[in-house]
């Protein structure tokens, strides 16, 4: 895992590295250069920022669902859980563009709304499944001593909700975030040509490899991050 | 009087609103699941019989079954499903019980490619061991190609690479305290490692190890950013076959790629469910 990272790196700083050499012949910064400018740079705004908002509309309405799910208050399920699984057996691509034929007419294909809503079609699925995980009678036990001790609701679910279930909306948010960070085929049909960091990735993969490995540690790097801060904020890795 | 009578009269309707309050929880997030993903299908449905300003028709269907490039897609794409599922668990399952007492840090470093994102690794690939890559600098020559390889071989080393480690998750999870207590039960009562394998460690790690080929199994199907990076020109897979029809004629080509991709999904969703019913009658049984 180290090793193969760390050519990527040498590679994103080799502004000459022909065959059969082991060390570049010259080493610069033009690949960061490159993909720090122009279409580049945007894709890697688009892609947070469309990550970001998935991920918050998804937890929003992921949170009572998973609940009801975790505490297994509801009666039968399964037909829910079916539901869930349903679009992660589907092509993104077909998802996106699915999906396209509806935003087209509506006026909103190529929006980071159109973007953020085929994202929520499986981040949301993923979002419930992690989140449901980290609700149980441990933690309505903690509620009900909360309410007991005389804490008012929204001071409850901060300090005792929130702070309990803290490792697993971690979790949650960090898989969500991988997930529509990473996504190829729906950003690609819902898309219309915006650029988004994994599609502005694949070319230079043929064309130019120091850019593709300069976009390829942009590209590592939030989920090097948010994994750093899922497992700080969880103590436990995912 | 019966002191508990009015209670439980009392009771009924609180546990009914309760119920029903249960429900409504799950209604947002599966109301907005429902609609994007029936709307997804529905608009697939639609575009791949309705072409763009064109009228309803069966001819992208028609199309797509006389197209040798769309029988070579699906081979080629079922094939690389197929290989990268297999040798994934092949080599998941045994690892897994390998380190299944190892501590958090071995685990941590086998888990540590899950989050990385495919097209990553498929960089990586492609530096390593494309011709006049790393690996070939270093050994001077391969053996094999790798890359862009018409057997999808350099695509099936990406995917397995990226899926053991999520399998092993899986497993791990899994073969928890739970498993290692029935399995010293069984040792006490005299079983052999082999009868221990099969009467208690297998019953544990069937159904993990169905759902998670399942999800393997349809996200090699669909997904073309690696095969875009590290597969061949020819033959292309299903997903890549129908991006490539968007590009190639405008008004027939949408309708084109949106029966493939239907298909590409059908069949996804069928092993899926197939998958499950064997997973859950070996349970019953």
């Amino acid at each position: 895992m180290a090793l193969p990272l760390g050519a990527l790196v040498v590679r994103a700083f080799a502004d000459e590295w022909r065959a059969p050499a082991l060390v570049p012949q010259d080493l610069g910064l033009r690949g960061v250069r490159l993909a720090f400018t122009g279409e580049a740079a945007s894709a890697f705004m688009n892609s947070l920022e469309v990550a970001l908002l998935t991920v918050a509309v998804a937890l929003a309405l992921a949170w009572p669902a998973a609940r009801a799910l975790g505490e297994r208050r509801l009666r039968r399920p399964g037909p829910v859980f079916l539901l869930l699984a349903a679009p992660l057996l589907v092509p993104s691509y077909a998802i996106g563009s699915g999906l396209n034929e509806w935003l087209i007419r509506l006026g909103l294909d190529g929006s980071t709304l159109a973007l953020v809503v085929g994202h929520l079609t499986f981040v949301l699925p993923y979002t419930i499944v992690v989140l449901l995980s980290g609700f149980g009678p441990r933690l309505t036990a903690l509620e009900e001593m909360a309410s007991t001790a005389g804490l008012s609701p929204v001071r409850r679910f901060l300090l005792v909700t929130v702070r309990s279930a803290a490792p697993t909306i971690g979790a949650a948010a960090l898989l969500g975030f991988l997930v529509s960070w990473s996504d190829y085929g729906t950003s690609l049909a819902v898309g219309a040509g915006q650029p988004m960091l994994p599609l502005v990735l694949l070319p230079f993969v043929g064309s130019d490899p120091q850019v593709a490995a300069s976009l390829s540690l942009l590209f590592l790097a939030p989920a090097v991050a948010a994994l750093a801060v899922a497992v700080r904020a969880g103590r436990r890795p995912l | 009087m019966d002191a508990r009578g009015p209670a439980v009269i009392a009771a009924a309707p609180t546990r009914r609103r309760r119920r029903r309050r249960d429900a409504l929880a799950v209604v947002p997030a599966a109301l907005v699941v429902a609609v994007l993903f029936g709307g997804a299908l529905a608009g697939a449905v639609r575009a791949s019989l309705v072409p763009l300003g064109g009228e309803a028709s069966l001819d992208a269907w028609r199309g797509l079954f006389a197209a040798p490039e769309f029988a070579d897609a699906a081979w080629f794409t079922l094939r690389v499903a197929v290989m990268s599922t297999v040798l994934s668990a092949v080599i998941a399952v045994p690892l897994a019980l390998r380190v299944r007492r190892s501590g958090p840090f071995v685990r941590s470093l086998l888990a540590l490619p899950v989050p990385v994102p495919h097209l990553l690794v498929a960089v990586v690939a492609v530096l390593w061991l494309a011709p006049g890559g790393l690996a070939e600098r270093l050994l001077g020559g391969l053996p094999f190609t790798l890359t862009r390889d018409e057997a999808g071989l350099g695509i099936v080393a990406v995917y397995v690479y990226k899926e053991v480690p999520f399998l092993l998750v899986l497993l791990l999870a899994a073969l928890g305290r739970g498993h290692s207590n029935r399995e010293e039960a069984t040792a006490a009562l005299g079983l052999t490692p082999l009868q221990r394998l099969r009467w208690v460690t297998w019953p544990t790690i069937r159904a993990p190890l169905v759902l998670g080929c399942t999800v393997v199994f349809a996200y090699v199907m669909g997904a073309f950013e690696v095969p875009l990076a590290v597969g061949p020109t020819y033959p292309q897979t299903l997903a890549e076959y129908a991006y490539a029809s968007t590009q190639g004629d405008l008004l027939a080509g949408q309708a084109t790629a949106a029966a493939t991709l239907l298909i590409t999904a059908c069949v996804s969703i069928g092993l899926a469910v197939i998958a499950m019913r064997a997973a859950r009658d070996a349970q019953g049984a």
